[in-house]
Formats: C-alpha cells, structure tokens, sequence
C-alpha cells in the first residue's frame, strides 16, 4: 500500500517592532520576570487596547511579499479560552475577516522541484505570556513580558505532499520575512514558531484524510524529523486497522516521538467576536501601495537577476540570493568593478565562511575589490590572494600592503624574470635539447622551474612569452 | 427553543464557573425564560447579509510604534494574590496541558 | 455650597479653599452614610485632593471646576482608592492606574470625593444586585434610587455632592437619574474616554454625567470629554461647546415617537410628558408624532448584545494577577477559576456571564449574536431617518413609572431588565441623550428623556437648560 503525505504549516512570527501589539510595553526579551509590562497587557479592569501602527506595516508588507490580497477592511476578534498566561482570558486575533488572503509562495521541493504553497490567510494578532513549570516548586510561574508581543500568523494550504516539503516551505517562508525585515525568525528565541498539520490518505484518494497538529518543535530540521515521525505513526496505525483521531501532538526531539497532548473538555468553542473595544482596521490603497513599495527585492527576483542580467550560474544565483546581507555584499563587491562572476567565487567561496561563523562580512567591499584588482593586473597570484584575503580578515590593513609584507608581490620585471629563465636554461641542457627537437609540452616544466626559482614571486603569464623567446633564439 | 441542564453546564465549563447542584434548577428556568424572551428577534426579517452596527469610528485609530506604557503607580505585588520571585504563580499546570 | 459654577467660582477667585470644600463635603458624606451610596470615601482622601487641588491654583491657570467635589461610580479606577464595581471579585482591588476621566477632573482643579455603589459590574436597575447592599432612595428609603449608577444619583440628589459620574450600559445613568430627580447625560458613545472604566458592554458603554442641574452636567461632560490616545473607539469630535440655556425653543421640532407611550404608560409619567410637550410648544418648538418601528426589539437586541461583550470582558476576573482567589476542590488550576468566579461574581453577573456564553457559543452565533448585531443595525436606522427627517430631537419617557419599591423586581430578571426599556435602544444607537427632572407624582420624581443626532450634546444641553427654566420640576403632575 502507498501513502500521500498531506501538510499544511501554521507559522507565527513575531514582528519587529519596539512596542507591543496594543500597549506601549516594550517587546526586548531578558528583562526580568513582568517588569515589561502595564495596565493593558496585564489584563487590568478598565484597560483597552489600540493597534500598533508599525505591526499592522510589517504585517501587510510580509503578506504583500507573499502574494496575498491585503484587504482594506479586516476586523479584530477576541478568541475566547482561559489559560493562566492568557490575561483576558480572550487572546486579539483575526478571525473571519482577516488582513490579508490568498498569497502562494514559490519553493524548491526535493521531490517535485519547483513548485507553488498557497498561503490561506495571513493575520495579525497578540501572543500570550509564559508558563513556566519548572521555576516554582509545585507551581507554574507566569511571566507576561511576553503577553502582548505582536504576531502574524501565516497559514498554509494543504499543498505539501512531504515532511521535507515541508521543510522546503519553511526555508523559503523565513528567507522571504527576514529579507522584508518583518521577523528575524528566530526558533530557538521563539520568533518562529510552527505547528503543522498532517494527515496521510492513499495515492489517488481526493478526499483528505483525518489531520493531526504537532506542536513543539524547535528548529526545521525538527518539524521534518516530528512529521517523519508523525507520518509513520499514522500509517502504522492505519494499516493496524485503527482509525487517526484529530488530536494534537507534542514532539519530544529527544526522544524522537510525538505524544498525544492532554486536552481539556471544551477545547474548540472559541466563541470568536468582533472586538469591540477595536473599529474595524481599515487600510486605504495608497497606504498598502506605500507598503508594496517599500519591500525589497525578494529572493526569487533576485535569483533570476542575477541569472539574467549578471550571468551567474543557477546555483551562484541562488546562494547568493538565499540571505538578503550575502546578496547585499555580493552586489557591493559587482560595484567595486569586480566581474559578476568572479565576485560570486569569491563570496561564496571566501566570504561566507567568515560570514557564517560571525553573522557579518569581515572584509568591506572596497578592500575584497582592491584586492581582486591586484589579481587582475598580476601584482598577485590567485593563490596568493586566498592568503591575503585572511589576512584582510584579521585586521584593516589594506590588500597591497599585506602583499607586501608577505612577500606576494609577483615579479613581471623582465631583467630579473631574464635572469631566472636563462639560469634554468643553463641548468636543463637535455631539456632544452628536446624542445627544440619538437616536444613542446617542456614549456610547461620550464615553467614551473622558474617559478620554483623564483620562489613563487614570477608572474606565470609573462614566463612563457620570455621562455619562448630565449629558446628559439638559442 | 428551550436552554435544557445540560446547556447550562456547557456553558458554565466554557465560562468556567462553578455551579451548585442546589442551583441548577432555578438557573435553568430563569436562562430559560431569558432565552426565551431575546429569541423574539428571530420575528425580524433580515437578510443575511446585512451589516452589523458599528457603534464606534469607522476605522481604528493606530498607534505610531514608541515605547510609552502607561505606567504602574504600584506594584503587582499590592494587588496580586500570589506573586513570588516576580511570578504569578498558579497550581502546577503539565507541560502538556496547551494554551488553545 | 451650591452648583457646580458656583463652586469653581468661589475657589478660583480664592474666596473659599478647597480644603473648606472638602471639609464640608465630608461632612455631608458623614450625614448621607445612611443611604449607603458610597462604598469609599474618607475624610484624609479628600483632604489630599483638596491640597492638590489648592496648589494647582496657587500655580495659576483656569480650573473649570476648581474645587469641585465629583463622586465617581465605583467602576472607574482610580490609584488612591479600591475599585470594586460592587463585587466580591474585586474586594480590596486598588488599580495601579487612573482612568483617563480622573486624570482630566483632576487638571481641572475637582476633587474626587467619592467612590459610589452600583449593581455589580453595572448589570442591573436599582443597585440591588450590589455585593455590599442596595442604595436607599434619598425621598423614599423603601424604595430604590435606579440602577446601575444608583449611588452617584443618590449623592447628588442628596445634594451632598453637585454632579457625579456614572456609567451607562442600557441606561444606568438616564434611568437613576429619572427617578432621583437630578439630571443625567449619556453622551454620544466615543465622546468620553473609556480608558479606566471597567468594561461592562464595550460597544455599549459610556461613561455619563449627574448633575443636580443641567449646567452642572454640562460643565462636568465639557472637562471629560474629548479624544484618548488610550481608547480606541474615543472620537475626535472637540468636546461639546459650553452653551448658555436657550431663552426659547422656536424653529426646533421635538418628535414623539408613539412606541415609547404604550397604553399601558404608567398615568404620571404620560402627564408629566404631556407638561412637558406643553412647555416645548409655549416656548416655540413644536411636537410631531414619529415612530422607530424597532423600538420593540431593543430589549431583546439589548440582552444578547451586552451579555456577549460582559461574557468575554469579565473573563479576565480570573484569580491569577488580582482580586481575592479561592481554591476549589480539586486544587488544579481549573478548580481556582471555577471557584474564584463562583463565589466571587453575584447571581445577577453569573446569569449575564452564562447567556453571554450561550449566544457566542458554537452552533447558537448565528441565531443569536449575529442577528441581533443586525437588529441593532435597524434600530440605529430608525432614529436616523428621524433626524433625517425634520426632527431636533425626540422626547419620551426616560422609564415606565417612577422608582419602585426595593425587592418589586429581583424574582424576575426579564422585568428588570424591562425598566431599561426606553433608554437602551439609545445605547445600542451610540446616540447622545439625557433625562431631565419634569415633575413629581406623590412626590417621587418623573424625567423626560431627550434623544439628540450624534455628538449633539452642546445644543441639546442648551434646549434643555431652557425646559429646566420652564418646568417646575418638583410640582405634581396630577
């Protein structure tokens, strides 16, 4: 028997902004324990909310770079349930009208290759504070710092066929919100958070199979490995002849399981109403339009520019295009005139190691430029230039003066190359008896000789010339 | 249509409030007759798909994106129950009992 | 001690001191303890209100209502004092924070004298459903003052203080204020901050005025009113412009809408209305019949409506950040808030809380909420054709008989929730209206309600300062 896969990710991302969804509180993490906090997102009597401009900005902007219709009316609406860590016992999101609809995003599936998610619905609403069950003694702690902190919720269509699908989506998701700026998309500081959708029917079945959620992952590669996990259980369990009840699932990473999460008795009657403490968000044309406009380039786009109009390869294009601040770099190293292509070796091969393991580029793009330079016009070899360019990362010294210093400066001085080529000559009878009897190929065994010789400093490219002068006039 | 007990204690569970058995009775005949009387509003054709009233603006107000809460004149401590180490505190929740 | 006026005048020009002021209002609280329509009030309070007050003026600038004592329903924060509404939820509960009304009586030179007894979280008619005990009405302690804002409509109606706050839902300013004798205004819903009040029905609520004159009214709705960056349903609308009573009521058209004179009108109440049409017409307005053919589903619209909101606005009354915390049976979380909420809230509120619940609840929305947002839509329609069509403003009853007698209506929640009748259709409008002292029968007082177009409160107040002058409102009517 085979199975079809059938996922759907619902993504909360936290979005850049100072304050929170509906208070003045700041949203920086580390403070202690409800000190950002007020009358508003501690739930107080009397307190009310009112919208953050700045959330409602990234939230249109990160829909609008996911191809969704961002509507001009969307309504606020209280989800109803009682939690210790939910203040009013009502959490602001968006229900039956929300900000924006209809949006796909084009990812890069193992499997399938290219293809489009539908993004459902993209809206905006507040997170809930911390339980802690570790920090009291036979009590759970809660922290509200947190409560209040704008989200967008990103809902997929059921469009992914595989937990590495999934995974894909993910990537691309996170690549698109952190080029907009709208979330860092952090997991493991909890700016990222996914729960996903699963259920398996058998290949040709149009009807969808009973989904469950699971929760409670902490990285990419853990949502991939809890539906891996996930997707056995449910296969397992249907070829036993049980039948997958629509539950959540909590994934343990350590233990490589998923586990059924207790739910109380009344789980799913939110009782969704309009928020009437809120008027409708209404957003005029010009106003999204504004939002359009101050979106970046986004990576798809990107990726064929760089195909296009600089002639980079597929895989150079999309690695470069991949983080907005590796593309941004790549670009400022172009504009130092270094040649597209170049350049992308350069980056990917060089910079992005430093880049990795620092979060930021050591080198500025004037010094990898200078630096190509001095390779162009044969001051320095290729090789010596990979030894510049660590140097050029451990401090500011600039790239001709390292030459320098190292001894890299190539020699293209006839006199002395002169030299070099004549004491090899003399020194390789036989050799120079065979070339002149016809095997040209010695040329490249002088060569090398000479650069022997000259310890590495002779420029290769005016060797050759030189050799072939003395020989044919010997 | 008529609120039965078990329609009660659905929703006494959704609001979570505690009620007593003795109470039930006279709590079913009174939301009885008060669903009764709102249920006259089904007399009123209207369509399904007229507007619902706005009592407020027509559109939100926002608020520009600054670090300005309105501050606490006292702290939590004076009007929290239990309020150790900085902490609400609550009887032990399992790491498995979700939020939503 | 008189009017509002009165008093800022005194003290501002510095013939009198507010610490004076509030030693006399203190000692009218002591006098008025018998009606039991505070719930905090001391002598040290007032004193420290008065000294800031005092060298607010010394630092110059006009107060426009210097050292004037203002009693607050006891459901508008305020840090120097607990906030209850009238329940055991909140027993002991100081707020860390002003509601925007107390900020902006306080830069405006009053004090707050007074926190005041209400019907818990402001669900009810007449102050019986109060944790701590019914208001006595101040003419006839058998009976009640109204509801929900029934202390503040006693202290001002005592005289002990010359306007107050309340809070309207459905009424609970206009419906006390009729059957105390004072004067009440429920603004336009958005004209007054609800930042700092504690919320009954958001989309419904406003907080409102008393006022044992409409002056005294007008003066106070002036300081409070205008737009919050803390609320976001306040309107920008300037506050209403302080207009002089009008001298006379030529080119106006007051309607009278025939579904608020029933057969069944209660005899005083239709003659003190007919007075009052009298006066209107004798001092040039004149009186057209009208109808608003929804009238009758105000109620009805009324009761899922604000159940809903009150449902989801007092579930935060949780036990976990404030309030007094039982622990149930079973000692787990849940237990905490069954028990916290089923001994904390009143029967009143747990009924509200319960019907809330059930019309929002899966499978009943439809049929419930959603239909009576539509009605509510078709109710507001009605009164814009109105005014649409030639009418200044409508004159109705503000409630169906005179105060009634404490324990006439607490068997029956739907009867109570009748005595709303005639205000709440203007709730679920957002429209501006008032009610006005117009006459007495057997001595308990009768008010006239006016009904004005949104954010008419400045010219409405000025037509009925002129029926204030031309009505004796403490003469029987039959």
């Amino acid at each position: 028997m085979t199975w079809e896969t059938v996922i759907g990710l619902e993504v909360h991302v936290q979005l850049l902004t100072r304050s929170k969804m509906f208070c003045g509180c700041a949203t920086s993490f580390g403070a202690a324990p409800n000190s950002n906090v007020c009358p508003v997102c501690l739930g107080l009597p009397g307190a009310l909310p009112v919208p953050n401009e700045r959330a409602i900005a990234l939230a249109t902007r990160a829909a609008l770079a996911l191809g969704c219709q961002v509507h001009e009316t969307s309504i606020f609406a209280r989800k109803n349930y009682f939690y210790p860590d939910l203040p009013k016992g009502y959490q602001i999101s968006q229900f039956d009208q929300p900000l924006a609809t209809m949006g796909s995003i084009t990812i890069e599936s193992p499997e399938r290759g290219r293809l489009a998610i539908g993004v459902t619905r993209l809206h905006v609403e507040e997170d809930a504070g911390k339980s802690l069950h570790d920090r009291l003694p036979g009590r759970t702690a809660v922290d509200l710092n947190r409560a209040g902190t704008p989200l967008a919720e990103i809902v997929s269509e059921p469009d992914m066929r595989s937990p590495a699908e999934a995974r894909a989506y993910l990537t691309t998701l996170k690549q698109i919100l952190r080029y907009c700026e709208v979330s860092d998309c952090n997991m493991e500081e909890g700016s990222l958070r996914v729960d996903a959708n699963i259920s398996i029917r058998r290949v040709g079945d149009t009807q969808l199979g009973t989904k469950t959620e699971v929760k409670n992952m902490n990285s990419f590669a853990n949502v991939e490995r809890a539906l891996q996990v996930e997707r056995e259980r449910q296969i397992a369990l249907v070829e036993s002849g049980g039948r997958v009840e629509q539950v959540t699932m909590l994934f343990n990473a350590a233990a490589a399981e998923v586990r059924p999460m207790r739910s109380k008795e009344e789980s799913h009657d939110y009782r969704y109403f309009p928020d009437p403490d809120l008027p409708p968000l209404a957003l005029t044309r010009l106003w999204i339009e504004r939002q359009h406009a101050a979106l970046p380039e986004l990576p798809e786009d990107k990726q064929k520019r760089f195909m296009g109009v600089l002639g980079l390869p597929p895989y150079d294009a999309g690695v470069l295009a991949a983080d907005r601040a590796v593309a941004d770099y790549f670009e400022a190293v172009v504009a130092q005139g270094v040649e597209a292509k170049t350049a992308s070796n350069w980056v990917i091969n060089d910079a992005l190691r430093g880049y990795n393991e620092a979060g930021r580029f050591g080198v500025a793009p004037e010094r990898l430029g200078a630096l190509v330079a001095l390779v162009r016009d044969g001051t320095v070899s290729n090789q010596a230039a990979k030894r510049i360019f660590g140097e050029l990362e451990q401090g500011s010294e600039a790239p001709r003066a390292i030459a320098e210093r190292l001894g890299l400066v190539q020699v293209g001085d006839a006199d002395a190359l002169g030299q070099w080529v004549d004491e090899v000559l003399a020194a390789n009878p036989k050799e120079v008896e065979r070339y002149r009897g016809g095997e040209a190929k010695l040329i490249g065994f002088f060569t090398g000789q000479v650069m022997k010789k000259s310890g590495g400093k002779a420029d290769p490219k005016k060797i050759a010339p030189l050799l072939q002068e003395k020989l044919g006039n010997g | 249509m008529s609120i039965r007990r078990e329609d009660v204690l659905h929703v006494a569970r959704l609001a979570e409030l505690e009620v007593a058995e003795g109470d039930l009775p006279r709590l079913v005949e009174q939301l009885g007759r008060i669903v009764q009387f709102v249920a006259q509003l089904n007399e009123v054709p209207a369509s399904e798909r007229a507007p619902a009233f706005l009592a407020g603006p027509a559109a939100v107000r926002l608020r520009p994106d600054e670090v300005a809460p309105d501050r606490l004149i006292h702290g939590i401590d004076r009007f929290a129950p239990e309020f150790p180490h900085g902490f609400f505190a609550v009887p032990k929740l399992g790491a498995m009992d979700g939020g939503e | 001690m008189s009017g509002v006026a009165f008093i800022a005048e005194a003290v501002g020009r510095g013939k009198t001191t507010a610490a004076t002021v509030a030693r006399e209002v203190g000692a009218r609280l002591e006098r008025a303890a018998p009606l039991n329509a505070t719930l905090d009030w001391s002598q040290a309070v007032l004193n420290r209100e008065a000294a800031r007050v005092d060298a607010l003026r010394q630092g110059g600038g006009a107060l426009p209502l210097a050292g004037v004592p203002i009693a607050l329903k006891d459901n508008i924060v305020t840090t120097d004092q607990p906030t209850t509404c009238a329940s055991r939820i909140l027993e002991g509960y100081v707020s860390p924070f002003d509601a925007t009304v107390v900020h902006r009586l306080r830069a405006a030179g009053a004090i707050i004298a007074a926190k005041t007894n209400l019907d818990e979280f402001a669900m009810g008619s007449s102050t019986e459903h109060s944790a701590w005990g019914r208001v006595l009405h101040p003419l006839d302690p058998s009976r009640v003052p109204g509801g929900s804002s029934g202390g503040s409509a006693a202290l001002v109606a005592a005289g002990v203080v010359p306007a107050a706050l309340g809070s309207e839902t459905g009424g609970s300013v206009r419906q006390p204020a009729s059957f105390c004798g004072i004067v009440g205004v429920k603004p336009t819903y958005g004209r007054v901050s609800r930042y700092g009040l504690v919320a009954f029905g958001s989309s419904l609520d406003q907080i409102s005025v008393f006022g044992q004159t409409v002056d005294d009214a007008a003066r106070v709705l002036a300081v409070i009113s205008g737009a919050d960056r803390f609320d976001a349903t306040s309107a920008t609308e300037p506050p209403p412009a302080l207009e002089p009573a009008r001298r006379d009521l030529t080119g106006l058209t007051f309607g009278m809408p025939r579904e608020y004179f029933p057969a069944d009108l209660d005899g005083s109440v239709r003659a003190a209305l007919d007075h009052t049409a009298h006066s209107i017409q004798q001092l040039g307005g004149s009186i057209k019949e009208v109808s608003l053919p929804h009238t009758r589903y105000a109620v009805p619209t009324y009761y899922i409506v604000a159940p809903a909101e009150a449902a989801a606005n007092l579930a935060r009354f949780d036990g976990v950040r404030y309030g007094p915390r039982h622990v149930g049976p079973e000692g787990d979380v849940r237990a905490l808030y069954r028990a916290t909420r089923g001994k904390g809230f009143g029967a009143e509120v747990q009924r509200r809380i319960l019907i809330g619940t059930y019309v929002l609840s899966s499978g009943y929305y439809d049929a419930y909420y959603r239909k009576a947002q539509q009605v509510r839509a078709l109710l507001a329609e009605d009164f814009r054709k109105v005014f649409a069509g030639g009418v200044d403003y409508l004159l109705t009853p503000t409630t169906p008989t005179p105060a009634f007698k404490a324990g006439a209506k607490t068997a029956d929640p739907v009867a109570m929730y009748l005595a709303d009748i005639f205000t709440c259709s203007i709730n679920l409008a957002a429209l501006p209206a008032l009610s006005l002292p117009v006459g007495r029968a057997e001595g308990l007082p009768i008010g006239a309600q006016l009904v004005g177009p949104m954010f008419s409160e400045g010219p409405m107040l000025a037509v009925a300062g002129a029926l204030e002058a031309a009505l004796d409102a403490k003469r029987e009517v039959r």
